[in-house]
């Protein structure tokens, strides 16, 4: 297992994201890797701009697992509770126009990823993606 | 990340040249360089993804906001998608409202 810490997170997203994608782990994933790659700035955008309100003790610990058929993401931070498997999802039947921005990132990651898990525990916020991954 | 887009307007139509990706490095200096046609009469975005292998929704909300605000509510098209960015817009249900050509 692969387990990278960031501190400080406000305004270091794409240093962030940069850094888990060069792990071996996510960077050898073969085909997985384009939808790894939009999950993990999807997931990291969301935590480094809202899970930090107040802008203190701003951290994220991101763990990353490889076995034979699956890649697997774990990130946990000390944030605000934030469920994203409770969230109303966007209407996405309404024309453009009708559109609201929010939630597209979270329907995208639920959508891309084989499982997502979300568990809020130790005062984490705890939430895992797993990914098949082809037999390189 | 350099500037990996290029924004032309011709007539009526505003066509935006894409890199490898629209995604959080880049959409927001994309957005900015929208902003000064928000007033304009635009009828068609053609939106050239020859090059496009990676669309978050940060870029998604690019593309609204193409439909949204600017003026005349331009038809939104995207030519040469390929299979990742279709899938990426299969999921926020926007596929029945781009017009798609291959050219």
């Amino acid at each position: 297992m692969n387990r990278l810490h960031f501190h400080s997170i406000r305004g270091k997203a794409l240093a962030i994201v940069d850094a888990i994608l060069h792990t071996e782990e996510v960077a050898t994933a073969g085909e997985a890797f384009g939808a790894i790659r939009l999950v993990v700035e999807e997931l990291v955008m969301n935590i480094a701009d809202y899970a930090y309100p107040d802008g203190y003790n701003d951290y994220l610990d991101v763990e990353i697992e490889r076995d034979e058929t699956y890649i697997t993401l774990r990130f946990r931070d000390g944030g605000v509770p934030f469920n994203p498997l409770e969230q109303t999802p966007p209407d996405i039947s309404l024309p453009m126009e009708e559109r609201r921005i929010g939630g597209l990132g979270l329907l995208i990651v639920i959508k891309m990823m084989d499982a997502v898990t979300y568990e809020y525990t130790d005062g984490e916020n705890v939430l895992t993606v797993k990914s098949k991954i082809e037999n390189l | 990340m350099g500037k990996d887009f290029e924004v032309r307007k011709e007539g009526s139509v505003l066509t935006v040249v894409l890199g490898n990706e629209l995604a959080a490095a880049n959409a927001p200096a994309l957005m900015e360089e929208l902003m000064p046609y928000k007033d304009q009469d635009i009828e068609r975005v053609v939106f050239d993804t020859t090059k496009l292998t990676l669309l978050s929704s940060s870029g998604v909300r690019i593309i609204i906001y193409c439909r949204q605000k600017l003026s005349g509510r331009p038809e939104i098209v995207f030519v040469n998608c390929n299979k990742g960015v279709l899938d990426v817009l299969d999921i926020v249900g926007l596929c029945p409202f781009i017009t798609f050509e291959t050219r």
